[in-house]
C-alpha cells in the first residue's frame, strides 16, 4: 500500500479535531452565527411555545414562592407571636401557665364556633367566635372602624359587652355598629366594624365570619362548658427577642417538662402549616400543566426545527462536501436551537418574573396573606431547565436526521435519495432527556405518586396521538372511492405523504385532553358538591350539646322535624400523639394521610359499631367490653399510616395521654356527609371524662323554610349549641373549589394556547405545501368551491377525530382521578362533550380556512413558472 | 511511474433500494494522472455526475477500489472521508451552492476553517483577489451574478490547495460569455497549480479543452480508459 499510516493519520485529524474540543465547539458556534443572519422566521412559533411553556412554569412558581416567603417573613404578625400553644377543650394549668409566663409576654385567646343571634331571636348566624385579651396583638396591627381602644371595644357597658365583627357578618345579620347580637346567654355590642385581623391565617380555617370580643365576654356567654369545642391559645412574645434555635430548643423543653399536655406548638418559622403545604401542593400541580403545555409546545418545537432544517438540506450538503463531519454539523444546528430557545426561555423568564407583580393584587381577595411580589430565581431556574429539555428532546430527532443528509444531495434531485433514519444513538439521547424531564418533574412534586401518574398518562397520550394519526390516515388510505370531488380531495390530503393529519392530531390532541380531563373533572367535583347532594347526607350538624341539656334538645328537635332522623354521639377532641409508641414528631406519613396526624381530630366511643360503617379487617368489640382500651381506624387513613391490627395509637384528650389498641378496621364513605370519625374507641377508654354531644338531623323531605324554622328555635332555646347547616357550608367549599378552578382553568388554557400555537405553525407550513397543488388543481379546472370544500371538509374530519380521541383519553383520565383517587361517583357531562368538539372544530376548520384562503389568492402564473 | 491521482478499480454502485433499486455504476475501471485534466461526457442518467461523486468520496461503492491520491477512500470512515475531501478535494458544483448567510469571504474560508487552517481569511482573500472579486469580499451570495458566484465557488475549491479538482457541470448554469470567463479561470488555476481537474460536462467545447475525453454509457466507460484526446 502506497499511502502510510502516519499519512491517514495527518489527513483524519482535522475530523479529529472537529469531534470536540474546544475550538472544533467555538467554530460550530462561530458558524452557527453566521448561518443565523438570515434571520428567525419560520421560528415565531418555536419561540411563542417555548417562552409560553416556562413562562406558566416560572411564573406559577414564583408566584407560590411569593406566597411563601410572605408566610415566612410575616411569620411574628401571622401567628401574632414568636411561639404559640395551643390547647383543646380546656385552659393552661397553674404550672404550664407560670412557664409561659416566665418564657415573656403572654396574649390568651379563645377560639369557638358559635351562633350569633338577634336579641329578638328573628335571624342567627354561625360565627368562628374568638376572644382576647388585653396584650392582643402582640405583633401586627388590630385594624377596627371605628379604631378603639381594648376597654372601649370589648369592655362591658350597660350589660352588654363590646365586639368587632367584618362587614360580611354585619350584612347577614342586617346590623350597625351599635346594634347588639347574642352570643350564648351575654348580649354584645358591636361596637366597630373588624377590617384587620392580622393573625386570622394562623387560626383555623374559617367557615363562618369572625366575631371578636374579649375573654371576658366569651366567660360571660357560658358558651365554654367542660367538653365544649373551644381552642384556647397562649401567643408569646419572647423576651430579648428569640432566633430558630431557640424556637426549636423551646418546643423541645415543652415537651420535656408536658409531656402529657397535649399541646400543639407553633412557632412563627411555620405559622400556616396548612396554607403553605396547600399552596405548595397546588402550585405543583399548576406546574404538571404547565409542563404539558411545554411538551404540547415541543411539538411545535419539532416542526419548527425539521422545516428549518429541511430548508437547510443544501447548506448541510454544501459543509459536508467541503469537509465538515456529520457530527460537527449536527453541533452547528443545535447551536443554533439552542440559541433560539434560549431566546424563547429568556421572554418566558421575563413574563414569569413579573407574574408575582400582576398577581399580587388579583390574590389579595383570595388569599388572607399579601403576597410578596419579588424575584425568584429558584422558580425561574427550573422553568428553563425544563425550556431547554423539552427543546432538547423534541429537536434532537429531526437533528439526527439532518446529521444523515448525504453531500450527494447537491448532484442530483433525482428522487431515489431514501429518507434515512437518524442514527439510533439520536433516539436514545432523545428518550434520554425525555425520561430526565418526566424524573425531575415528579422529583419537584411532593405528592410523586400523583405526579408520576400524570406524567405516564402525557407520555401514553403523546404515543397513543402519534397513532390515532396514523390510524386516521391508515383508515383514509383504505376509504371506498367516493363521488363527491371535494370528498375525495379531502380524504386524499389526509392520507398523502406530508399530509397535515399526524401534526394537527399530535398538537391540537394533547391541548384538548388536557382541558377536556379538567373541565370533566370540576364538573364532577362541583356536581358531587352542589347539585348532587347524597341523598342520605344530612340536613344539620349540631355541636356543644351538653350533657344535660341533650335530651331537650332531642325532643325540641323531634317537634319540628318530625320525620328527621337525629343521631346523637359523644364528641370529643384529641390529638395523635403517638403511634406504637413512637412519637409522631419523628414520623414522617405520606402526604395523602398527613392530616390525620396534624392538629386535632374529632374522636367518638361507641358500643356498638356504626350503622354507615362497615369493617374491613378485625372485629367490634362486645357491648359490655371492659379490658384494655380499643379502637376502630378508618382502612384507608390506617393503610396510608401504615397502621395493622394490634398496632397501638396514643391520643391526647384534655390534657390526658390514652394508649389503645387497634381492634379492627372501618370502610368510611366520607362522601355521605354523614357523622364519621377516623377513631372510634371503645366506651370504657374515656370513661368519666366530660364531654359533649354531637348530633346530626337527616330529615330529605324538608323544605328550605323548614330548615330555617329548625335552626332559629334550637339557637333560640340552647344558645350555647352550634348549629351548621350542611347546604351553608357546602356553598363555602363551592365558592373555594369555584377559585380553585379559576386557577386551574387558567393553567390549561395556557396548553390550549400552546397547542392552537403548533396548529397555526403546522396549518401554515402546510399551506405553503398547498399553494402548489391547489394552483395545478385550478389550471385543471376545480372551481375555488371545490377546492375550499375539500379543505374544509379535510379539516373537519381530522377535527372530529381529535375530539373524539380528546374525549376518550381526557374522560378516561377524569374517570380515574374522580373515581379512583378522589372516590367520588362519577358521570360523563355532555356539556363538556359538546364544548371539546366545538372548540376542536372551530380551531381546525376556522385556522386551516384562514390559510386556504391565501393559498386560493395564489396567482398560477408565477407557480407555474417555477415548476 | 508516480502514482495517479485518481485510480478506480471495477467499481460498481446501485442506487435506492427494492425492485426501484438501478444498476448506475458497472465495473468502471478509471485512472487519471497527476496535474492533467479529465472530461467525462455521456447522455443523461449514464452515471457521469456519481461517478464525479465516487471520486469525491461523497457515494460509497458496492464493490471494487477507490483510490485518491494512493489513499483506499473506500475503507474510510465517513468522517474520515470528509477531511480528507476537505484538504485533498475541491468541488464546483452547477448550482454553486455558497451559503447564503454567509459572505463571500467567509464562503471561501469554510474549508480551511474547517481544515484547522491557522489564518482562513487571509487565505481566502487571496483567493478572492485571484478570481478577481476583490471588490466583493463582504457580498453575501444574494448579491452576486451567476458567474461571480461560481467564483467565488472555484475560490472555495481551490483555497485549502487540493491535490485534485471535480467540477459537476461548471458553466452549465451561465450564459455562454461568462461560462467561458469560468472555463478559462478554472484550466489556467488548475494548471498554475498542477491540480488535476475531472469535470462532469455536456458542453463540448469545455469538454474539448480537457487532456482527455471519457464517454460514459449505462454506467460504463465507453472510451478506453488510457485513450487521450488532444485538448
Amino acid at each position: 500500500m502506497p499511502t502510510s499510516e502516519a499519512a491517514i493519520e495527518e489527513r483524519s485529524l482535522p475530523a479529529e479535531r472537529l469531534k470536540g474540543g474546544r475550538e472544533g465547539i467555538a467554530l460550530a458556534l462561530r458558524f452557527a452565527l453566521r448561518e443565523m443572519r438570515g434571520g428567525l422566521s419560520g421560528f415565531f412559533v418555536f419561540l411563542a411555545c417555548i417562552a409560553l411553556g416556562v413562562a406558566a412554569i416560572g411564573g406559577v412558581n414564583s408566584v407560590a414562592r411569593s406566597i411563601s416567603s410572605a408566610v415566612e417573613s410575616q411569620g411574628q404578625e401571622l401567628l401574632g407571636a414568636d411561639i404559640r400553644f395551643e390547647l383543646n377543650q380546656r385552659e393552661a394549668d397553674a404550672s404550664e401557665l407560670a412557664w409561659l409566663s416566665s418564657l415573656g409576654q403572654v396574649a390568651v385567646s379563645a377560639n369557638m364556633r358559635s351562633m350569633a343571634r338577634l336579641p329578638d331571636g328573628s335571624d342567627q348566624a354561625l360565627v368562628e367566635a374568638k376572644a382576647v385579651d388585653g396584650a392582643y396583638p402582640l405583633y401586627g396591627e388590630l385594624v377596627t372602624q371605628p379604631a378603639l381602644s381594648y376597654e372601649a371595644l370589648f369592655g362591658p357597658k350597660d350589660g352588654s359587652y363590646g365586639a368587632a365583627a367584618p362587614s360580611l357578618l354585619l350584612e347577614r345579620l342586617h346590623l350597625s355598629i351599635g346594634d347588639s347580637v347574642m352570643l350564648g346567654g351575654q348580649a354584645f355590642q358591636i361596637r366597630a366594624e373588624l377590617v384587620t385581623e392580622p393573625d386570622l391565617v394562623s387560626e383555623s380555617f374559617g367557615f363562618a365570619p369572625r366575631l371578636l370580643a374579649s375573654l371576658e365576654g366569651l366567660k360571660a356567654s357560658g358558651l365554654v362548658q367542660p367538653g365544649s369545642l373551644v381552642e384556647h391559645a397562649y401567643k408569646i412574645r419572647l423576651e430579648n427577642g428569640a432566633d430558630d434555635d431557640r424556637l426549636q430548643a423551646l418546643r423541645d423543653e415543652a415537651g420535656e417538662r408536658f409531656p402529657n399536655a397535649g399541646w400543639s406548638i407553633r412557632t412563627r418559622a411555620n405559622a400556616a402549616p396548612a396554607l403553605s403545604s396547600n399552596i405548595e401542593r397546588f402550585s405543583q400541580f399548576l406546574t404538571l400543566v404547565g409542563l404539558t403545555a411545554l411538551v404540547v409546545g415541543g411539538v411545535g418545537v419539532a416542526n419548527a426545527v425539521r422545516a428549518y432544517l429541511d430548508g437547510k438540506r443544501s447548506v448541510i450538503a454544501t459543509f459536508k462536501s467541503l469537509g465538515a463531519s456529520g457530527r460537527f454539523v449536527v453541533t452547528i444546528y443545535l447551536f443554533q436551537i439552542l440559541l433560539i430557545s434560549l431566546l424563547g426561555i429568556a421572554a418566558g423568564l421575563v413574563l414569569a418574573a413579573l407574574m408575582p407583580f400582576a398577581a399580587s393584587s388579583l390574590l389579595s381577595s383570595v388569599l388572607p396573606v399579601a403576597a410578596q411580589p419579588g424575584f425568584y430565581p429558584n422558580a425561574l431556574a427550573l422553568a428553563a431547565v425544563f425550556g431547554i429539555l423539552t427543546t432538547l428532546v423534541f429537536a434532537l430527532l429531526p437533528l439526527g436526521r439532518a446529521r444523515e443528509v448525504p453531500a450527494t444531495a447537491l448532484f442530483r434531485e433525482m428522487g431515489i435519495e431514501t429518507r434515512r433514519w437518524p442514527r439510533p444513538v439520536y433516539a436514545g439521547a432523545a428518550a434520554a432527556i425525555a425520561a430526565i424531564l418526566a424524573l425531575l418533574a415528579v422529583l419537584n412534586a411532593e405528592e410523586r405518586g400523583i405526579a408520576a401518574i400524570f406524567v405516564a398518562a402525557a407520555i401514553a397520550a403523546f404515543l397513543v396521538l402519534r397513532g390515532v394519526g396514523w390510524g386516521v390516515q391508515a383508515l383514509a388510505r383504505c376509504a371506498p372511492r367516493v363521488r363527491s370531488t371535494a370528498l375525495r380531495l379531502a380524504i386524499g390530503n389526509i392520507h398523502r405523504p406530508g399530509a397535515l393529519t399526524p401534526s394537527v392530531v399530535l398538537s391540537l390532541g394533547l391541548g384538548l385532553t388536557l382541558v377536556a380531563s379538567l373541565a370533566l373533572i370540576d364538573g364532577n367535583l362541583r356536581r358531587q358538591i352542589s347539585s348532587n347532594l347524597p341523598e342520605i347526607a344530612p340536613n344539620f350538624f349540631f355541636v356543644d350539646i351538653q350533657p344535660a341539656e341533650a335530651e331537650a334538645f332531642s325532643r325540641l328537635v323531634e317537634q319540628y322535624a318530625p320525620n328527621g332522623e337525629l343521631t346523637r354521639v359523644p364528641m370529643l377532641r384529641g390529638r395523635i400523639t403517638a403511634l406504637n409508641g413512637v412519637d409522631t414528631s419523628k414520623i414522617t406519613p405520606p402526604p395523602e394521610g398527613a392530616w390525620v396526624l396534624r392538629g386535632d381530630r374529632g374522636i367518638t366511643y361507641s358500643a356498638t359499631k356504626p350503622v354507615n360503617a362497615t369493617l374491613t379487617a378485625g372485629e367490634w368489640w362486645p357491648e359490655d367490653y371492659s379490658g384494655e382500651p380499643l379502637v376502630s381506624f378508618t382502612a384507608q387513613e390506617g393503610r396510608e399510616l401504615g397502621l395493622e391490627l394490634g398496632d397501638t395509637i396514643t391520643v391526647n384528650v384534655l390534657g390526658r395521654s390514652v394508649t389503645a389498641r387497634i381492634a379492627s378496621f372501618r370502610q368510611v364513605e366520607w362522601e355521605t356527609l354523614s357523622m364519621n370519625f377516623v377513631m372510634v374507641f371503645s366506651p370504657n377508654t374515656f370513661a368519666g371524662a366530660p364531654h359533649a354531644w354531637l348530633a346530626t338531623l337527616t330529615d330529605a323531605s324538608a323544605t328550605d323554610q323548614e330548615d330555617a324554622r329548625l335552626l332559629n328555635a334550637v339557637t333560640r332555646t340552647f344558645p350555647t349549641i352550634t348549629t351548621v347547616r350542611v347546604k351553608d357550608a357546602l356553598d363555602v367549599v363551592n365558592r373555594l373549589v369555584g377559585q380553585l378552578a379559576v386557577a386551574i382553568r387558567a393553567a390549561a388554557a395556557v396548553a390550549l394556547i400552546a397547542s392552537v400555537l403548533v396548529l397555526s405553525g403546522a396549518l401554515a407550513a402546510g399551506n405553503r405545501a398547498r399553494i402548489h397543488d391547489a394552483v395545478v388543481l385550478k389550471t385543471l379546472g376545480a372551481t375555488r368551491r371545490t377546492l375550499i370544500n375539500a379543505f374544509a371538509l379535510e379539516y373537519l374530519l381530522i377535527g372530529l377525530a381529535t375530539a373524539i380521541f380528546a374525549l376518550v383519553a381526557g374522560g378516561t383520565a377524569a374517570w380515574y382521578v374522580v373515581s379512583r383517587i378522589m372516590n367520588l361517583p362519577w358521570s360523563f357531562l355532555p356539556e363538556v362533550a359538546i364544548s371539546t368538539i366545538v372548540i376542536a372544530l372551530v380551531l381546525t376548520v376556522g385556522f386551516g380556512l384562514i390559510g386556504t384562503w391565501r393559498v386560493l389568492g395564489h396567482k398560477a402564473a408565477p407557480i407555474l413558472r417555477n415548476l | 511511474m508516480t502514482t495517479p491521482a485518481i485510480d478506480l478499480k471495477d467499481v460498481s454502485l446501485r442506487l435506492g433500494e427494492g425492485p426501484s433499486s438501478v444498476h448506475v455504476l458497472k465495473g468502471v475501471s478509471l485512472s487519471v494522472e497527476r496535474g492533467k485534466s479529465t472530461a467525462i461526457v455521456g447522455p443523461s442518467g449514464s452515471g457521469k455526475s456519481t461517478l464525479l461523486m465516487v471520486i469525491a468520496g461523497l457515494e460509497r461503492v458496492d464493490g471494487g477500489s477507490v483510490r485518491i491520491a494512493g489513499e483506499r477512500i473506500d475503507q474510510l470512515t465517513e468522517d474520515a472521508i470528509a477531511a480528507f475531501r476537505g484538504r485533498m478535494i475541491g468541488i464546483v458544483f452547477q448550482s454553486f451552492h455558497l451559503i447564503p448567510n454567509m459572505t463571500a469571504l467567509e464562503n471561501v474560508a469554510v474549508p480551511l476553517e474547517l481544515a484547522g487552517h491557522p489564518e482562513p481569511f487571509g487565505v481566502a482573500e487571496k483567493e478572492l483577489e485571484a478570481v478577481g472579486l476583490k471588490e466583493r469580499l463582504t457580498h453575501y451570495p444574494g448579491e452576486l451574478s451567476g458567474g461571480e458566484q461560481q467564483r467565488v465557488a472555484i475560490a472555495r475549491a481551490l483555497a485549502p490547495e487540493p491535490a485534485i479538482m471535480i467540477a459537476d457541470e461548471p458553466t452549465g448554469n451561465l450564459d455562454q460569455a461568462t461560462g467561458r470567463q469560468i472555463s478559462d479561470l478554472l484550466f489556467s488555476t488548475a494548471r498554475e497549480r498542477g491540480t488535476t481537474l475531472v469535470l462532469v460536462t455536456h458542453d463540448p467545447t469545455l469538454a474539448s479543452r480537457c487532456d482527455r475525453q471519457v464517454a460514459m454509457r449505462s454506467g460504463r466507460i465507453e472510451t478506453a480508459p488510457e485513450a487521450v484526446v488532444a485538448g
